[in-house]
């Protein structure tokens, strides 16, 4: 997988490099808007991050000009304004998502492979499997080394979530947004309980845990 | 542009107005008294004609019934007696003058004269000096004359006093803007005057239009006060912790320490500013509600979800109580942060045991949320201040927050031209009713 970064501030695209690279994309980066278009022309990467300020030629150009020579490039717009009328321009220029800064990177990481996976048409799995913990997204149910686990709807959507990013780590805004369809932060940390009672259903009774929290950034389910 | 050259307009406009209000209403009395005076002309001629007609008539008659000799002898009776003497002249056939006035007394060009010839061939003509017709004229001429002059004055002093005092509102809302663009004192209100008309309404919506503008510039102002001054906490405390894992000695496993304290640091500086950032727009107006009709059930139904684990891990039950369906005017996403919040404070200060429940009712036009908690109860001393930024009680300083939970939910509650009340007892628990127009 090919990801260019067109984004001029360097501590943020060396940090989204090295991050995509660590997850195993190939990464190019361009300073400015003008270099980032050539880079998408001729290389026409797999998934493009582009910033909204850029000098020599701002982010919603580089996609305009990307779409008007037919290019579909899937393309995540990052950038510092938040109202909903930015996000809507973005979408409308032709971006396929929109990142607020700051970002936690393990957002980006998610829904940049979300734009490789819808652009790629991958076949949807029918069964998730973390080593021995397997969630059958058709019946629903829920196994650990053949043992049947209950649990509420919540917990599945949270298991299901994590489960689809096994390995990656998922952070507490990405939770609230997809289990519960929330975009503002509550100030309780719902998120820290349902883990903890999802945690009590499928790690508890076993030896080998697999749910992990990562202190400050999230919660990662792996062998 | 100078300021000669706009002191030069400001005089430009009015004067034309002044100028063109004049000249028609002098146009218009010029054609009054012109027509007065033609009329007035006319009518005097048309008497003295009908006075010389009649005497010609009259004198025929004398001379039919008595000759020339009774003719002579009324004439010269009449020229002796009568007010006015008439010019008459009896020629008779022949060409022979047999009575008249002396014709050298008489000034051709001012003598307004009528004839008749009789059967027998005798002609009687009459006139009537014009000068008496002239003299009332000419007076009336004078008369007119002072009258037009003084409808010219008035017009002019009138017309320039009148465009003066319908200009003068104008001025006064140009000198406020010129003063408040000047000063950029925007708390600066033109008068407004005690009628109804179109320049008070003009002023009126001025008026408006820069309080509607101090309410953002003010809000925005104390946003920006206000985020410098919040941030300033976590953020001390985020280079506090960077620092210290530095100063310290090498150590992997405090380093990851201090990372994780310094991320999630970071993240509460970022919930803080956008908390801070919504709360500043909906005070100020400036925060774009996307309005549409929202069940209020389902914003109910949605928030006790969203706290159903936390309630039950704290043994705290949470219902909805729901009468029918209660439709609002709001942004459902605001809507559901206004309840969400009221819930996470109702179950982060009810104790185990407790109970939490989340009523939709409606209330004549608008629809009421209430949330009520068996908690602590808020001291009646901080009921007042339970609203204000970053305002901790006492009892709520124990627990995780930010203190912006309140005043984001009275923000966003009074965006939608809604209003939110407590009622508390101590020990008992807290009421918060929220009530939302439903058009």
């Amino acid at each position: 997988m090919h990801a260019l970064i067109i984004e001029d501030d360097h501590t943020i695209a060396d940090f989204v490099a090295r991050g995509l690279r660590e997850a195993g994309f190939a990464v190019d980066v361009a300073g400015d808007g003008e270099e980032g278009l050539q880079v998408a022309l001729e290389q026409s990467p797999d998934v493009a991050i582009v910033d909204l300020m850029l000098p020599r030629r701002d982010g919603l150009s580089v996609i305009d000009e990307l779409r008007r020579r037919g290019r579909t490039t899937p393309v995540l717009i990052l950038s510092a304004r938040r109202s909903v009328d930015d996000r809507v321009r973005g979408l409308q220029a032709g971006g396929d998502d929109y990142l607020t800064k700051p970002f936690a990177f393990a957002e980006l990481l998610a829904r940049v492979q979300a734009l490789v996976r819808r652009a790629s048409r991958a076949p949807e799995p029918t069964t998730l499997t973390v080593d021995d913990l397997a969630l059958d997204l058709l019946t629903r149910k829920v196994t650990r080394g053949g043992t049947v686990i209950e649990l509420r709807p919540r917990e599945f959507a949270l298991l299901e979530y994590l489960m689809r990013n096994a390995g990656k780590v998922v952070s507490k805004t990405m939770i609230l947004s997809h289990v519960w369809e929330y975009n503002f932060d509550p100030q309780t940390n719902i998120v820290d309980v349902l883990v903890s009672r999802l945690r009590d259903r499928i790690d508890r009774p076993f030896d080998k845990k697999l749910l992990q929290t990562v202190r400050g950034v999230g919660y990662v389910i792996r062998q | 542009m100078s300021s000669g050259n706009e002191t030069g307009s400001r005089y430009r406009w009015p004067l034309a107005l002044t100028l063109w209000y004049s000249t028609l209403f002098v146009l218009g009395s010029i054609v009054i008294v012109l027509l007065t005076y033609v009329l007035t002309a006319a009518s005097l001629a048309q008497r003295d004609q009908q006075i010389i007609q009649a005497k010609v008539g009259e004198y025929a008659a004398i001379y039919s019934r008595g000759g020339v000799r009774a003719l002579a002898a009324t004439v010269q009776a009449e020229q002796r007696t009568a007010p006015e003497r008439l010019f008459v002249r009896v020629v008779s056939a022949g060409s022979e003058a047999i009575v008249f006035s002396d014709r050298g007394d008489w000034d051709p060009s001012r003598l307004e004269t009528a004839s008749l010839r009789l059967r027998d061939g005798t002609l009687i003509e009459v006139g009537k000096s014009t000068e008496a017709r002239e003299d009332i004229l000419s007076r009336f001429r004078a008369v007119l004359g002072v009258v037009t002059l003084s409808i010219v004055v008035i017009a002019l002093t009138g017309g320039w006093l009148a465009t003066q005092s319908a200009l003068r509102p104008i001025r006064q809302l140009t000198t406020a803007v010129r003063r408040v663009i000047t000063t950029g004192h925007i708390d600066e209100r033109v008068p407004t005057g005690p009628h109804d008309d179109d320049i008070d309404e003009l002023t009126r919506l001025f008026n408006e239009m820069l309080e509607k503008i101090e309410r953002l510039v003010t809000g925005m102002r104390g946003a920006l006060d206000n985020v410098s001054h919040d941030l300033r906490t976590p953020l001390t405390r985020l280079r506090g912790v960077a620092e210290m894992a530095l100063a310290g000695q090498p150590d992997r496993e405090r380093y990851r320490e201090a990372l994780a304290d310094a991320v999630e640091e970071s993240d509460r500086v970022l919930v803080m500013l956008n908390t801070l950032m919504d709360i500043s727009e909906a005070e100020s107006g400036a925060m774009p509600l996307h309005c549409e009709p929202v069940r209020l059930s389902d914003v109910a139904e949605r928030s006790v979800e969203l706290y159903r684990e936390v309630a039950d891990a704290k043994d705290v039950t949470l219902d909805v109580k729901t009468s029918g369906e209660v439709v609002v005017s709001a942004d459902r996403v605001r809507l559901e942060q206004v309840a969400a919040n009221l819930v996470d404070n109702a179950v982060k200060y009810t104790p185990a045991g407790g109970h939490v429940s989340v009523e939709v009712l409606s209330e004549g036009s608008r629809g009421l949320l209430r949330v009520r908690d068996s908690g602590a109860g808020i001291p009646a001393d901080e009921l007042p201040h339970i609203w204000d930024r970053l305002f901790r009680g006492d009892v709520s300083r124990a627990e995780r927050g930010l203190g912006l939970g309140l005043s984001l939910v009275k923000a966003i509650v009074e965006a939608h031209r809604g209003t939110v009340t407590v009622e508390s007892q101590l020990g008992r628990g807290s009421t918060f009713t929220v009530a939302i127009p439903s058009t």
